[in-house]
Parts: C-alpha cells; structure tokens; sequence
C-alpha cells in the first residue's frame, strides 16, 4: 500500500547529448496520469507520517522510563497523549520489535532501480539501487582505457538460463554484470548494448 | 525442412572419446544442412556454462553433480526445470540423446515425451545380459526407450543387441554406423594437392592413384595395435599371440600404442620373452597422434572381444593398413572383405590370421594404397547426418509411414502399433504413454508409470510457476547462406579445411573467465 506499483523491469533510455546516454531498468511502474502521481505524494506522506508516529512512541517510550513508575499521562486529546497512552500499556519487549519493524517497512524501498550511463571518452558509471531510502546506491565507474569489450551472453542461475551484460575490464579476473540484480530480458540488453557502443565508440569514418 | 534439435549426453568434449567425437561431428554436418543444433552436457572441470563451438554450435554445460566415470548422478526429476527452460528458450523440436550409460540423456527422453517433443536415442555399445550391473541397466534402457520415437545404432549387431534388452519394436530401430573423417587419416605419400587450398574446377581433380609399395621377401613389416589396454578389449589375447606371431616371423616389428590396467601383464610378456627390440610401447596417444602411428605400419590388429563398431579399423583402413580382426560384435559389418582377415576369438586363430595376413602382405596381394579413397566413399559424416535427418523426417511424420518403415499392410499393422497415432508417430497423450510403460514388468511398470505421472504433475506445476511467456528466446547463430545444391566433394573438403583453421584458432584464444 505504501510502495509504488511495481511491474516486469523496463527500460528508459535519456539522451541529453550525442555523447551521453543513460539506461536505466527499473521494476518502478511511472507515475504518468494525475491519478498516479497524486497517489505516489500519498504513499510518501504515508511513510512519513507512520516513520514519525513510531519515533514519537519510542520517545514517549523512552520518557516514561526515565521518569520510573510515576506514569506520566496526559489527559487531553492530541498525538502525543495518545502516544503516551499506548507507551504506558505496551511493553518494550513488544513495542520494540514491532516498531522497528515498521521502521524498517517505512524506509524500504520497494522496488530495484538499476542504470548504466555511458560518456563517451570517459567512460561507464553503473549503479543500482540499495533497499532503503537511507543508503545510497552502489555505483562504479569504469574509465574507457579499461574497458576491453561489452557484451552479451548467457549462464546458468539458479533453475533458468539467462541473459546478462557483461563489461570485460583490463587487469581483473571477473568481468563486470551490468544490471546485476534484475537481470532484464534479451530486448532490454540488446538495446542497451546497442545503445552503449555506438555511444561509447566513435562511429567509424 | 529443418529442425531444431538438441543433442544430449553425458559424455562430450573435453572428454576424449568416440561418442564425443561422434556427437560432434553429426551436429556440424547437421548444421551443415540447415539445421540447428545445440548440445545439453553436464559441467566438466573447467569447462562450465554456454559455450559455443565451431560453426555456431551451442554447448550448454548444466552444472550437475558427476558420480561415475562422468556419468552424473541419476536424480530423476530435478533436471526437468532447466531442461524445460532450455527446450523452450531455443524452441527445441526434437530431443536426440546418445549414450546408454548416459542418465542425463535418459532422463531427457523421459522429459521431453512429458513436453511433447519428438526424441531419437542413437546407442554406442553393447551390453551383456547376466551380470547385475547389465540387468540394472538394461531395465533402465527399456524404461526410458518404452517411450521413445526412434533408435539409431551403429551396427546390426547392436541392434540385435539394443532390440533384445529394451524389447523394442526392431521396426523402429535403424543402423546409421560411425563415420571417420576420412581427410585426417590420409597414408603416407598420399597426393595432397586435393586439399592444398587453390581447386579450381573439380574436373580438374583426377587423383593419380599413388604407387604401390611392393614389399621384398625380407623387409620388415610392422604391425599396429591401437587400443585401450582392458579386459574387454582383447590385450590377452595380443599377450598370448605377439610371442608366437614374432617367432614364426623374424621381419615382423609389433607398435602398441594405449594405455590402460593390461598395460603392465604386456610389459611382463615382453621382459619374459625378451621382445623389447622387437615390440615397441608408446603408451597413451592423443586422438591426433593416431594417424602418425598407424602410418608407420603396413597391418592393424584388433584382438577385441566386444566391439558394436569398431571406429578405429575404419580408420586404420583409412591410412592404408591391411586389417586383421576378431569377428565379435558389429565389426564384420563395417569393412569388405579385401581390407581385412577375421579371426575367431582365440590365440591359435588370431596367431593363424596374422600369418596368413602377413603372407599376403608379402605376396603383394592387396592394394593398400587403395583403401584410403574407398573408406572415403563408404564413410562419410555427411551421409551419417543425410540418414539421421531422415529419421527425423520419419519421426515427425514429414514421411509417411510407408515410406519411412518401407513397408504396410494394415493387418500386420494391428499388430504391434495399438499406441500408434498418426502416420506411424508415437502419440504424446498420457494414457497412452502410461500404457507403454506399463508393459516394463510387474513391479517395474508400476514404477515407470509412477514416475511419469510425477514427472507429468512436475510439467503442470512449471507451467504455472514459470510460464512460457517468461522466457527469453534465444537468438539462432547467424546462418551461412544455403547451399541449394548437393554440396560436389572438393566444396566438401574446402569446407572442412576452413573448419580446422577456425578450430585451431580459437583454441589459442585467451582464456577468459566467466561470472
């Protein structure tokens, strides 16, 4: 309810200039009609209200146990009381747990992101998202010096065969999957792969 | 018309052998004609995942757990998901799996009837009857080919042999013997201008026919034995008869190549009866070696006990040796007369052949400088693969029944056939399959039936937790333009000159790891 439609991973390519073009896949259904984005600002001010809802029940938590038995309540109707009315009657053991819970499903991300961008003469800066909101993505960049090949084959993972994109980089033993995580379909790669090598090297004259 | 077709064995590349090499060979001449190939096997040390070899064919090494002798562990089910997923990813029409000791091959079979695809099961060897280990496999030969659509064997013998332990139908049984790839096993002094690269018209080639060697009454002849040294393949009978072929004839040279437990009881024959000037070892050869050896003599041995081809007589023909062997198995198939003296099982029979081959070779009786080109026209891999892709033909119902079968009337045809559905093809309903296998045996039946109904159950569950829309179709290797006519012979062997050189060079490619 609170994460935005997912989908099967799609491709959306930006072209600001000849030289540079980004791919980035995405499991993100894009919020495109009014409807879809007014529910998107929804699901972010959802997360937000239920995050500070739980930090404001640990901070009441925290109060009444400093303060030890006398049981500090309010009597008057607004969110803190009602916070510090749960606090008394819930217990740590319970109120922990289930609250980080909820924090941890709060800043979840909910959906894999993952991109390449190619610029020509300096090279491939790839990334994919992390989990939560609060990590930063993981990105490499690959200068064009080191880049040896790009392209695509397939392996075996787990019951399947599947397609993936490999960058072969000088000096390491390991080649580099790109998209590592949401592996996308044939169509997807073939144009990305496309895509990167005709950005990547000059076309011949 | 062509098909798509997945080959499937145990055994395949890196592994030396005879049925590697075969596999090999009819998938290029396959793809050759048009057809697309690809070869499931499991992951051999260094050799894992897609790999693609000469001429685009695809080899998918399935990470699989190896038992014995790289067999892989019998685990009935648990290959069907990443078959199915290879099946459908390169749109696979027919399932052709190679080897009896093979189970990743016959559970393939087993698989690819639950899909609804045509299969074929070409046999390599033969097998007793008595011993446990036989009756094990021969019950697990009739399970998989009570519901096969065709089985091709390399000899009559083992087809006697693969009809008689899975109680086949002999109707459906063909015999498409090996082939050697007559270019490498040329004999000395051979006129190589065929395959010298520049052929301008093939009118043009006319091959003198090489002069004959005539042999004086005191020249040395030598005499090739090339073979794994084992039980099965007669090294007691060589030990017992080299002692007595050298002392009846002082001008005699022997050259064993092979290596195997026999080795040592060889070793001790020779010390024994001091024959090491006289017998050479050489010990293991690779495949490549084979023809520098076999050159080096003027008559081949083959003492075997057991034999369903016997590919290497073929090729000892090839270069120019006159062929002395046992008469077992599929051997007195494969070569005419005037190439070869058979000789009973038995030292006093093989010492008496050798002799009599010997004296013939002095005579200067046979023309051995012609046996190169008439192997060349008997084997060919080309007819092999123009015979299998019949067979597929006949399987997918592209020939009629009569045509395919040759023959019909519609009383035998009741007969044998109850499951039989369209044109002669086998019907891929469950009932009727079950019924198939029901026949294996009493309890053995049940349990055949048992482990199709799984492997059915399995096929739906896939279906619905990994469905066909789901999975990439792989792309086809980029044809070659076709050949609208029968390719003539020097076209042929330009084509495999070419393939060579594109051989050796990837093997000095640089290694390059995968994910």
């Amino acid at each position: 309810m609170i994460y935005p439609s997912t989908q099967a991973p799609t491709l959306h390519h930006y072209r600001p200039t000849n030289t540079t073009v980004s791919f980035t896949v995405s499991t993100r259904r894009p919020a495109t009609t009014l409807t879809a984005r007014l529910l998107s600002y929804a699901q972010v001010a959802a997360r937000v209200l239920i995050g500070s809802l739980i930090l404001l029940l640990f901070r009441a938590k925290w109060k009444q146990h400093v303060a030890r038995g006398n049981h500090l309540t309010y009597s008057d109707w607004t969110l803190t009381s009602a916070a510090y009315w749960i606090a008394t009657r819930a217990e740590w053991r319970w109120l922990a747990p289930v609250g980080l819970l909820g924090l941890w499903l709060v800043v979840r991300r909910g959906y894999t992101e993952e991109s390449l961008l190619v610029l020509r003469g300096l090279g491939i800066q790839t990334s994919s998202s992390s989990n939560t909101y609060l990590t930063t993505s993981t990105t490499r960049f690959i200068p064009t010096t080191q880049i040896q090949d790009i392209f695509i084959h397939e392996a075996f993972k787990g019951f399947e065969v599947k397609f993936y994109l490999v960058i072969v980089i000088e000096g390491e033993e390991d080649v580099l999957v790109v998209f590592p995580n949401l592996l996308p379909k044939r169509q997807i790669l073939e144009e990305v792969w496309r895509g990167a090598r005709s950005c990547l090297y000059e076309p011949k004259s | 018309m062509p098909y798509n077709i997945a080959m499937i064995s145990d055994f395949f590349f890196p592994q030396p052998g005879g049925v590697e090499s075969h596999i090999y060979q009819l998938s290029t001449k396959l793809i050759d004609r048009g057809h697309k190939v690809i070869i499931v096997t499991h992951a051999y040390e260094g050799r894992t995942g897609i790999r693609y070899l000469t001429n685009g064919l695809k080899v998918y090494h399935v990470p699989f757990f190896v038992i014995y002798r790289e067999s892989t562990f019998p685990t009935v089910f648990s290959f069907f998901p990443i078959f199915r997923n290879i099946v459908i990813r390169e749109r696979i029409e027919i399932v052709h799996g190679h080897a009896s000791l093979s189970s990743l091959c016959h559970e393939a079979i087993l698989h690819a009837r639950t899909m609804g695809l045509r299969t074929v099961f070409t046999d390599h060897s033969l097998f007793g009857f008595a011993d446990a280990a036989s009756i094990l496999t021969n019950k697990l030969l009739k399970f998989t080919l009570s519901d096969v659509d065709h089985v091709i064997c390399v000899s009559h013998t083992c087809k006697e042999n693969t009809v008689l332990r899975a109680s086949l139908d002999p109707l459906m049984v063909s015999v498409i013997p090996n082939a050697v790839v007559a270019e490498n096993f040329r004999p000395l002094n051979y006129p190589t201008n065929l395959t010298d690269g520049f052929l301008t018209s093939p009118t043009e080639i006319r091959p003198p026919h090489p002069p004959s060697h005539h042999l004086g009454p005191h020249d040395t002849i030598t005499i090739i034995v090339i073979s794994r040294l084992f039980y099965n393949k007669g090294t007691d009978l060589l030990i017992a008869a080299i002692p007595r072929i050298l002392a009846a004839h002082p001008n005699v040279r022997f050259i064993i190549a092979g290596s195997g437990p026999k080795a040592i009881d060889l070793e001790q024959m020779l010390e024994r009866n001091v024959l090491q000037d006289r017998v050479e070892m050489l010990g293991s050869i690779r495949h490549e070696e084979v023809r520098d050896v076999m050159v080096r003599g003027h008559i081949y041995l083959h003492p075997s006990l057991t034999e369903a081809f016997g590919t290497v007589i073929v090729e000892a023909a090839s270069c120019g040796l006159y062929v002395v062997c046992t008469r077992v198995g599929g051997i007195p198939e494969v070569l005419p007369a005037h190439m070869t003296t058979f000789a009973k099982p038995e030292e006093d029979d093989i010492v008496a052949a050798t002799s009599q081959a010997i004296e013939r070779m002095r005579s200067n009786k046979i023309r051995t400088e012609r046996f190169h080109d008439q192997v060349k026209v008997m084997y060919s891999w080309t007819d092999v693969a123009r015979r299998t892709e019949r067979v597929y033909d006949g399987i997918s119902g592209v020939l009629s029944e009569e045509e395919f079968y040759g023959y019909r009337d519609a009383g035998s045809a009741a007969g044998w056939s109850a499951t039989r559905g369209r044109a002669g093809v086998q019907s891929f309903a469950l009932i009727d399959r079950l019924k198939r296998y029901y026949g294996c045996g009493i309890w053995a039946g049940k349990l055949f039936c048992l482990c199709v109904i799984v492997d059915y159950l399995l096929f739906v569950f896939l279906e619905l937790w990994a469905p066909r829309a789901n999975i990439d179709i792989a792309r086809n290797w980029p044809k070659k333009r076709q050949q609208s006519v029968e390719p003539s012979a020097p076209v042929e062997q330009r084509q495999e000159e070419s393939e060579l050189a594109r051989k050796r060079s990837t093997r000095h490619r640089e290694k390059r790891r995968e994910p």
